[in-house]
């Protein structure tokens, strides 16, 4: 079976189509034959070796998968040959066959579409965001930066539906026009418009409630100035470049907080509410009510295309890579 | 009557720039009552008053002050549930005077048992601490709270409300003497920062957990070692900079460790939640009276010497707090 590793740090077109032998499932394991996978600008930046959750090499790169159950090991009750499953492998998910921890996977109703499935899960990274960090309530004001992007697209889509104003900020005409499909109030360009000015307009009087910020880098001072008294500021990523540093005065004055996050601390942390977590995005998908937006699949052998297209930030919404016959 | 009265902004640490003055006897509002303080606190806020150095320029000149014990003079005819000769507490800006005009809005009865000093020395300290713990952070029984200027006034406050709360709490100071005073107030560990790595220390304390509250009035230097100490979920409670310069934190570190950092402002929310900021200095001022909390008071000044009360709080030297008596 093949994989795409990732054995030296560098950009998409260092990753190698790799011939690997077909894995063996272990005790509480479960081997999955892969038809989609998430990839994300996270991915991008661990196989550049520039993520803080760094991964030692060799490993194969791609986020989580949708599959069918091809076998399991000693002491898996909870899934049979012939279900179909989503959830992280053991290692990436960029792989014809790939080794999971029974516990991590979830059952996926019959009859939903893989693809679909496997671009659902930045819905777990928004949903807990809005709905657990920030508390979100009805009719709060909610800033998303880089709102045409996997997390971010997410978050103008839940937000909307927990009955807040949205504002969505994006770098471009076709990616806000994308944003406003999936129900955003307000738009932003951020390449064209003066952020702050911008941003402080759209606040209004009283400033955001809240800020789903996944990009970090130079928008996030104009953001953090532009939230209102008990506003709560969600970090969940860099894809912007750089990291920026908060003057503690800021929070001081507006009495807003400004937290963190991440599904792999929450993995590790709380195993149980991460569980829970991606089983509520499930019901989400397979109610009808979330419609990952994917803008394009690739080939496995096509990997790095699909990884250059999030460099270059020409993602709206997910990108997935496809295997076999999904 | 008698006031104290700056008349240009200048160094807290020359007594000569605050000077007493016989000025006219306030005249009171409808809403408002005229009470003979007692006592007046003062507080470090009022130090960067005197230097212009606060979040707002007062109109020179001004008499500084921000809380007071006394006796009610006078009131006003929209006033209700006060007559003249009740005991009170009030807070209201220029209160180190004989005689100061309060409105109904913020004052409270004194309760039976409970001395002037320790009346017009607690409520600024004690409200801004205490909606830091209760509103923001909502501090739990059995967690740890890491207080960082753990001697100075709202410090000394958080220690005794973290205490009082159930917190495990560790107190930082820069000196002996300091941290005595922190666990004479409660604290169950202390970290000389002076002497000992904060974030070591800590890691130390909490078994690698990291703390769930830190209350940060200081600033500086100090702020990041505390952050890199906080544990998941953890509520970092930005009061104030009085140790200098303003931290700048990498958006990194509440992203790593799943913290917040959350501003605290008393005075906003006392403008925006005047109702809830009243019935917390209610639920205070019971406390207090039950012998919950006890507001240490270190230094007692008359009215003529408030520059050397001044000069106290400027150079870090107060634990707790100093009250202004009148004499009255």
């Amino acid at each position: 079976m093949r994989a795409v590793m990732c054995k030296q740090y560098g950009p998409p077109e260092s990753l190698e189509v790799v011939e690997m032998s077909s894995p063996q499932p272990g005790k509480g394991e479960v081997l999955i034959s892969v038809r989609a996978v998430s990839v994300s600008q996270a991915n991008v930046l661990v196989a550049a070796g520039n993520h803080p959750n760094k991964r030692e090499l060799p490993f194969i790169t791609g986020g989580e998968a949708a599959g069918i159950v091809k076998a399991v090991g000693e002491g898996v009750s909870a899934f049979k040959p012939g279900d179909a499953v989503l959830g992280p492998g053991k290692d990436g998910g960029c792989a014809e066959e790939i080794l999971a921890s029974a516990d991590k996977l979830r059952l996926l109703p019959p009859g939903l579409d893989l693809t679909l499935a496997a671009g659902a899960g930045s819905y777990a990274t928004s949903l807990h965001a809005l709905r657990d960090v920030a508390k979100i309530k009805p009719g709060e004001t909610v800033l998303v930066l880089g709102a045409a992007g996997g997390v971010g697209l997410s978050a103008v889509e839940l937000a909307k539906q927990m009955g807040a104003r949205v504002v969505a900020c994006a770098s471009s005409q076709e990616k806000l026009d994308l944003c406003k499909r999936y129900g955003a109030d307000e738009l932003i360009n951020y390449e064209s418009e003066d952020l702050r000015g911008a941003i402080k307009k759209a606040g209004g009087d009283k400033g955001f409630d809240v800020v789903i910020d996944p990009v970090g880098g130079k928008y996030a001072d104009p953001a953090v100035r532009g939230m209102g008294w008990g506003g709560r500021y969600v970090i969940i990523g860099f894809a912007g470049g750089f990291v920026p540093d908060l003057p503690l005065n800021l929070p001081l004055l507006k009495g807003c907080a400004v937290m963190g996050m991440s599904l792999h601390r929450l993995a590790m942390h709380d195993p149980a509410a991460a569980k829970a977590l991606r089983a509520d995005v499930i019901k989400l998908l397979a109610d009808g009510k979330i419609k990952p937006h994917v803008c394009a699949t690739y080939p496995l052998e096509r990997t790095a295309d699909a990884m250059n297209d999030l460099r270059l930030r020409k993602v709206l919404g997910k990108v997935i890579v496809t295997a076999g016959s999904t | 009557m008698r006031a104290v009265l700056c008349k240009e902004f200048g160094s807290p640490t020359s007594p000569e720039r605050v000077a007493i003055q016989d000025i006219p006897a306030p005249t009171q509002k409808p809403d408002e009552v005229i009470v003979s303080v007692r006592v007046a606190g003062i507080s470090f806020p009022d130090v960067l008053l005197l230097q212009n150095k606060y979040q707002y320029t007062p109109t020179l000149p001004f008499t500084p002050g921000s809380e007071l014990s006394g006796i009610i003079k006078s009131v006003g005819a929209d006033v209700k549930g006060y007559k003249p000769g009740d005991a009170v507490i009030g807070k209201t800006k220029g209160s180190c005077a004989e005689e100061v005009a309060v409105p109904a809005s913020k004052l409270w009865h004194l309760p039976a048992g409970v001395d002037f000093n320790s009346a017009a020395g607690f409520s600024g300290n004690y409200a801004t601490s205490y909606y830091a713990l209760k509103q923001r952070a909502n501090l739990q029984p059995g967690e740890t709270l890491l207080v960082l200027g753990a001697s100075g006034g709202v410090g000394l406050a958080a220690v005794d409300l973290g205490r009082m709360m159930g917190a495990r709490v560790i107190a930082c100071a820069s000196t002996a003497a300091k941290l005595d005073a922190c666990k004479q107030a409660g604290a169950d560990e202390l970290i000389n920062y002076e002497t000992e790595d904060i974030h070591t220390r800590a890691m130390q304390i909490t078994g690698g957990k990291g703390v769930d509250v830190v209350y940060d009035p200081v600033g500086d230097r100090f702020a990041e070692p505390s952050v890199r100490s906080m544990g998941w979920n953890g509520r970092y409670l930005i009061v104030g900079f009085a140790a200098g310069a303003i931290p700048k934190i990498s958006f990194m570190l509440p992203f790593e460790k799943r913290c917040a950092l959350m501003g605290v402002w008393s005075g906003g929310y006392t403008q925006r939640f005047p109702r809830e900021s009243y019935d917390n200095i209610t639920e205070l001022i019971a406390m207090l009276a039950a012998g919950k909390i006890r507001p240490h008071i270190s230094g007692v000044y008359a009215l003529e010497n408030i520059g050397e009360a001044f000069r106290a709080l400027a150079n870090r030297e107060v634990i707790g707090k100093v009250v202004i008596t009148t004499g009255k």
